[in-house]
């Protein structure tokens, strides 16, 4: 019988274990390996150039700009989503007119793709007929047609914009079935002991709010490593690499200058960093664990 | 066991001749496999009328892939890693198809050019400039295209435009008679950068001459030499003057192109394609929109002209090489595909036979324009290697966005294209 059931696992564990084997497992190694020759991507033949890809990484500028881009996506593509999240969380929860209704409308844009919604917010940010730069000629009653996503300042800052717009609906969420689990008793009696809104919030609704926090952080980070589509979508990149992030610039150094090598040991470099932020995350996960039991 | 008997060897006898009789015929038909990027919605359905022609006056059947022509890029990278090229593909003739000749990844076509006398077929110019790479033929000209500069007929009309510039200082003229009528004179959609391309194209074939600018495709001339500055010397001086609509680098080729058919702006610096475009939104060609070629810069400096080839090739792994020769001797040579093609495509056929007759009023001038010129050269992403014109095509946006700093610009540039040139 228990012969029986360790077959049963076994042939009930194949099929995802290969098709992980085969969609993550084989591909990683392929880049690890690409990563230490010069191949372009078509030629069958190549050679094996030794650290010499991670070695161009080191002077190679628009790198270092992607990187720094990265850091600021990555940063903000967390923190953004998640003060939008948790604050609307928290003037939901407060039983405002129209809660569920509202709490629906900021929940929608999670259900379109990315693509989707960067298509929105190009339009939006169109300079000459679009949303934002509409609403800012008629309240200053001048013309007004900065083209936020083809100038290097505004490129990412615009683009991070738009991505916390469709994340924030999923960390209010989070924050929304965090809050439920705060008794009612406890900010009562916060209350009666003289406890003002802010302090009740920051004393003790925010404290207890930690498991949430750490699945909504968690969540934010792992979408936001992935936030390549919407990058891709509202600025490729542009304009001249101002929003290039270290997925684009494998992305452009790859496909778009056939350096397939070159872009392999890129996407190393991606893959190392990805796993260093998520088992820093995995640590505090734990320490968390510890303290909420 | 099986056992032999009258009957079984009987039809053993007229099966197996049948079989051999049949081979032939079955070797000469079957699954061609294609992927293309002529996508848009007229495009794509014209195109598939051809294929259909094809399937009709022969056996083969094809499996057709179209892909959105910026994914197509992509998606042809990614099929040759994983060694799983279509039978043919579409291809722009130039350094990238000179990039995958070099890769071994494409067949060559010698022996079917030479069998189908294509060399009564294709135009010489066309064939010697996009067909032959490293000694061999590797690529039929489907179609090209020919960038001009193409402008709303009213507008110039209201502007009491009656003359089209032929030099650049009738260029210059006409700029500021539209700009002092409240008209802007140019419009750019360098938002995807290569629409770009063609003022840095003309304004360096203009002034340098074909010869220097092979120099710097190719990687003996530099960016920052005195032939360069002075030909984006006069791209600063047009911007300078306020001729180019604002934003250039918000807006896409098709938003330039709005821009002029709706008035917004006069002219557009744009490839053959534009004319497909606005047929499709119903203007008239001729009576809404025309054309003049960029106009003469330096005194003798051979005539240039600017544009893509769209060619097909065959894999080096295809799987049935006698269909995929067949389909490519087929959409060249025959006079009715290739009329029917590039009259709805807004293109020119390199196919001789094809009656010019065959194009609207401005696609025969363009006809004439492109038969009479010096020089066909490729626009410069298709005549600098991959590596390079990424380099190029961000250094034309970064130049639309604050063309002050063209020096820093070109200085930069040359020092990276002088890497990329390395890799």
């Amino acid at each position: 019988m228990e012969r029986e059931n360790r077959l049963w696992r076994v042939i009930l564990l194949a099929l995802p274990v290969a098709v992980f084997a085969a969609f993550v497992v084989w591909p990683l190694a392929s880049s690890f390996y690409y990563s230490f020759t010069d191949w372009n991507g078509f030629n069958p033949d190549y050679d094996f150039v030794g650290f010499d890809n991670f070695l161009k990484i080191h002077t190679d500028k628009l790198f270092l700009n992607a990187t720094i881009n990265t850091a600021f996506w990555i940063v903000a593509a967390i923190v953004v989503p998640t003060a939008l999240g948790l604050g609307l969380a928290l003037l939901i929860d407060s039983r405002i007119p129209g809660g569920p209704v509202f709490k629906s409308i900021f929940y929608l844009p999670i259900c379109l793709s990315a693509v989707v919604v960067g298509q929105i917010w190009v339009w939006i940010y169109q300079p000459d007929w679009g949303l934002l730069n509409t609403v800012v000629e008629a309240v200053s009653g001048e013309n007004f047609n900065y083209a936020w996503l083809a100038k290097p300042d505004s490129a990412l800052w615009s683009v991070i914009l738009a991505w916390s717009w469709q994340q924030t609906g999923l960390s209010m969420v989070i924050f929304l079935a965090g809050l439920t689990t705060i008794p009612e008793e406890l900010l009562e009696v916060c209350e009666i002991e003289g406890a003002k809104a802010f302090q009740r919030i920051r004393l003790v609704v925010i404290p207890l709010l930690t498991p949430a926090t750490v699945v909504v952080i968690a969540l934010n980070v792992i979408n936001s490593l992935k936030g390549f589509d919407i990058l891709y979508t509202m600025t490729g990149g542009g304009p001249f690499n101002s929003s290039d992030t270290l997925a684009m610039h494998m992305y452009n150094e790859s496909f778009k200058k056939y350096l397939m090598g070159y872009g392999s040991a890129i996407s190393v470099v991606l893959f190392l960093i990805a796993l260093t932020i998520i088992r820093l995350y995995f640590r505090q996960l734990r320490k968390v664990d510890e303290l909420h039991g | 066991m099986i056992t032999l008997n009258r009957r079984r060897v009987l039809a053993t006898m007229a099966v197996v001749p049948a079989l051999l009789l049949g081979a032939p015929a079955f070797a000469q038909g079957g699954d061609v496999t294609l992927t293309h990027y002529f996508t848009g919605e007229f495009g794509l359905k014209i195109f598939n009328e051809q294929v259909a022609k094809f399937e009709a006056a022969t056996d083969y059947t094809i499996k057709n892939s179209p892909i959105g022509h910026e994914d197509f890029k992509t998606d042809i990278l990614v099929r040759a890693a994983g060694d799983s090229l279509p039978d043919v593909f579409s291809y722009w003739a130039g350094a990238r198809t000179q990039f995958v000749v070099d890769s071994g990844s494409l067949h060559t076509i010698d022996d079917m050019w030479a069998r189908d006398g294509l060399d009564n077929v294709v135009a010489k110019s066309v064939a010697d400039s996009a067909t032959m790479y490293n000694g061999a033929r590797y690529l039929v000209p489907f179609n090209y295209h020919y960038a001009g500069m193409f402008y709303n007929t009213q507008v110039l009309a209201d502007a009491g435009v009656t003359e089209m510039p032929t030099t650049w200082d009738g260029f210059l003229a006409l700029c500021e008679t539209l700009k002092g009528k409240g008209v802007t004179p140019i419009a750019l959609g360098s938002k995807n950068r290569w629409p770009a391309q063609f003022w840095f194209d003309y304004l360096l074939l203009g002034t340098a001459g074909p010869d220097y600018r092979a120099g710097l495709m190719n990687g003996s001339a530099s960016y920052d030499d005195a032939e360069v500055k002075a030909a984006m010397a006069m791209w600063k001086d047009l911007a300078d003057k306020g001729y180019f609509a604002a934003n250039a680098n918000a807006d896409s080729w098709t938003d330039a192109s709005d821009k002029v058919a709706r008035g917004d702006a006069a002219m557009t610096l744009m490839g053959t394609w534009i004319t497909g475009y606005w047929n499709g939104l119903g203007l008239e060609p001729g009576t809404d929109y025309d054309f003049f070629p960029f106009p003469a810069i330096a005194d003798g400096v051979p005539v240039s002209v600017v544009g893509p080839v769209d060619g097909l090739v065959i894999s080096n792994d295809g799987e049935n090489r006698a269909g995929a020769e067949a389909f490519l001797s087929f959409m060249m040579s025959n006079a009715d595909v290739q009329a029917s093609w590039t009259g709805a495509y807004g293109a020119l056929s390199a196919n001789v036979n094809v009656d010019p007759a065959n194009y609207n009023v401005v696609m025969q001038r363009v006809s004439g324009i492109v038969a009479g010129a010096d020089n066909f050269a490729f626009n410069y992403d298709l005549a600098t290697p991959p590596p390079v014109a990424e380099v190029g095509l961000s250094m034309f946006s970064r130049f639309m966005d604050d063309p002050s700093k063209v020096d820093d610009i070109l200085a930069q540039v040359a020092a990276d294209a002088a890497q990329a040139f390395t890799e």
